[in-house]
């Protein structure tokens, strides 16, 4: 079989590209799991929503993109902590019924969302026409972008996670809840932190890529569908081990669409999946 | 039927449940098809969440079913339009090829806590339809048409009322089958896997729960397949776009809603839903918000689901006498 290399070797820059976007939207649903235990469902409806902001706000409402950003920050925060304290709060230690919850906010975001947005497909101009060229690869300005940002993003995440206060006790929270809540920390607060931070990582990687695909009240299930791989493969709750299958995920469906089709691509991550489980069921990085 | 003696309730169980039977097989004559098409859609759908009632049951949550429900639908569908086999094998056969996958993932994921079992089925039920999109051998994005009826001495059952008899006896069956199952040593033992601790504690009395855990997903899938090849008879096509995310998801909500406390709620949840989304049908996607609506607000106030409904206004009344100034003696007579 012949194969044609520089196709292989853009295959597989788009492949670390898309990746590190669908590490974006999985550190949020590790995050929400380390700190709740739940598997967030409505997590690909948020980044669904992200896309929307943008095209209603930016591109309908003619408002620049910096307060655009700005405004879906503030929103998924406040949705992330109306989310927590309406729902989850309540149903705190049930994962059964927490996780049918969120598959219940999910399809109440996605059913409005096809009444409200309409099954019309929308799509976004790009915020950074052109294309790079570089060694043979030719990459658009647009994607080098969004995955320029989820980088930033995933740095900031660590930094917080890793050197502030906050951080810590959620990390603390994750380790030991009750000793955590003796020595003062506010398991509260710490839930609604990282429910919101959950989000906004999910709806800013859905605004960026609002000109890469088109849009739909139905897009998010693609990104959750790669995120619950990745979290499997990665384990859950660890956000090293969340990176670092992103990036392979990513890696496996672009290269695995060059070489056999996109469908197929999808086989292969699954049987990636099914291997992790068996050979290592707790994840690439996780502890049981 | 010993097992029934031993309820001091049969004499009532066993008219209601007679006199359901008698209106199931008698009425149907009278009804108009639409009726009867209701009806046929609702017995489906009471076997399916039912089905998947055996592993919500032990404290299993899947959002796949509907994948199992696909391999079903088109084992039988291509077995049928393809090498022309006869409507009755493919039935079986839907159901053997549902069975048969279920073991190989249920092997490996049910060793494994809930939420890993939950995302890998919704994962599988996703990549088979990715499969069955993808690939012309099973019909493409346009799925599979002029999926046959089955014959009945010499005749093809092509009208409503034909076909709501094969219908109803398929659900009869199985629902008799997965109600028994519940009472029996491995319905207990099931109910036993529930939690974390109780499984340890099974599994040092000698209890092989992987075994029992795989063996409950396989008869869950096997009955969804089954029933799903009999849905894409009835349909006459199967389409990926049939057997979705959302089919899967109203299985679990129709299980939610009724109440996993006994066998009889998700019967009530999937007639009483299923009723409802038929009327809301025209109205696209304003079912699907009615259903999570119900669902968030029956999972918020009324965690028992509907069949848990008479204890729960117990306590309800009950808090409130406690909690009113006047006098208990006088409140709610």
């Amino acid at each position: 079989m012949e194969i044609y290399l520089p196709l292989l070797v853009q295959g597989l820059a788009i492949g670390v590209l898309t990746g590190i976007l669908y590490v974006l939207v999985a550190l949020g649903l590790t995050l929400i799991y380390g700190i709740l235990h739940i598997v967030n469902f409505a997590h690909g409806e948020i980044y669904m929503l992200g896309a929307m902001a943008v095209f209603y706000l930016h591109v309908v409402g003619g408002l620049p993109l910096v307060p655009t950003l700005a405004a879906i920050v503030l929103l998924s925060v406040l949705l992330g902590v109306a989310v927590e304290r309406g729902v989850f709060r309540s149903l705190r230690g049930q994962w059964l019924q927490l996780v049918v919850a969120s598959v219940g906010i999910s399809l109440v975001i996605q059913s409005v969302g096809w009444i409200v947005f309409g099954i019309q497909e929308k799509s976004v101009p790009s915020y950074l026409p052109g294309i790079v060229q570089f060694l043979g690869v030719r990459l658009p300005r647009e994607r080098l972008l969004a995955a320029g940002v989820a980088a930033v993003l995933v740095a900031g995440l660590y930094l917080l996670v890793y050197r502030t206060k906050a951080g810590l006790a959620m990390r603390a929270i994750e380790e030991d809840e009750e000793t955590a809540r003796m020595l003062g920390v506010n398991a509260n607060r710490v839930a609604s932190l990282s429910v919101a931070l959950g989000f906004v990582l999910a709806a800013v990687a859905g605004a960026f890529v609002a000109p890469v695909y088109s849009l739909n009240p139905g897009m998010g299930l693609e990104p959750i569908l790669m995120s619950f791989l990745i979290i499997i493969v990665g384990g859950l709750g660890s956000i090293t081990g969340t990176v670092l299958a992103g990036l392979l995920v990513g890696v496996l469906q672009s290269v695995g669409a060059v070489l056999f089709g996109a469908e197929a691509a999808y086989g292969i991550v699954f049987v990636v999946m099914i291997a992790v489980l068996v050979f290592r069921p707790a994840g690439l990085l996780g502890q049981v | 039927m010993a097992f029934l003696r031993q309820d001091p309730r049969l004499g009532v169980k066993a008219v209601v449940l007679a006199a359901v039977l008698i209106a199931l097989v008698a009425l149907p004559p009278l009804a108009e098809p639409y009726v009867l098409h209701v009806a046929i859609v609702v017995l489906i759908n009471v076997v399916y969440a039912e089905a998947l009632y055996v592993i919500m049951r032990m404290g299993y949550l899947s959002f796949g079913h509907a994948g199992y429900i696909a391999l079903g639908a088109y084992t039988s569908a291509l077995l049928a339009t393809k090498l022309d086999v006869s409507v009755w094998l493919g039935f079986l056969a839907g159901g053997a090829v549902a069975a048969v996958f279920a073991w190989l993932l249920g092997m490996i994921t049910l060793k494994l806590r809930g939420i890993y079992f939950s995302l890998s089925v919704f994962a599988f039920a996703e990549v088979v339809n990715a499969i069955f999109r993808a690939f012309d051998v099973f019909g493409g994005p346009a799925g599979i048409a002029n999926v046959p009826r089955p014959m009945f001495f010499g005749t093809r059952l092509n009208s409503h009322l034909g076909f709501y008899y094969v219908v109803l006896a398929a659900a009869v069956v199985s629902l008799a089958f997965l109600y028994r199952q519940a009472s029996t040593r491995f319905g207990f033992t099931l109910l036993a896997l529930r939690t974390r601790d109780t499984e340890a504690l099974a599994e040092s009395v000698g209890i092989a729960a992987a075994r029992y855990k795989t063996l409950a997903f396989v008869a869950s899938c096997f009955f969804c397949g089954l029933m799903g090849a009999i849905h894409g008879h009835y349909l006459r096509f199967v389409s990926p776009f049939v057997f979705t995310f959302f089919f899967s998801t109203d299985l679990v909500i129709f299980n939610m809603v009724g109440g996993l406390g006994s066998f009889w709620g998700p019967m009530a949840g999937s007639v009483l839903l299923t009723a409802l989304g038929e009327q809301l049908f025209a109205a696209g996607y304003y079912k699907s918000l009615v259903y999570a609506v119900v669902l968030l607000v029956v999972i918020l106030v009324l965690p028992g689901g509907l069949i848990d409904l008479p204890r729960a206004r117990q306590a309800w009344t009950e808090r409130r006498q406690r909690f009113s100034k006047a006098p208990v003696t006088t409140a709610e007579r």
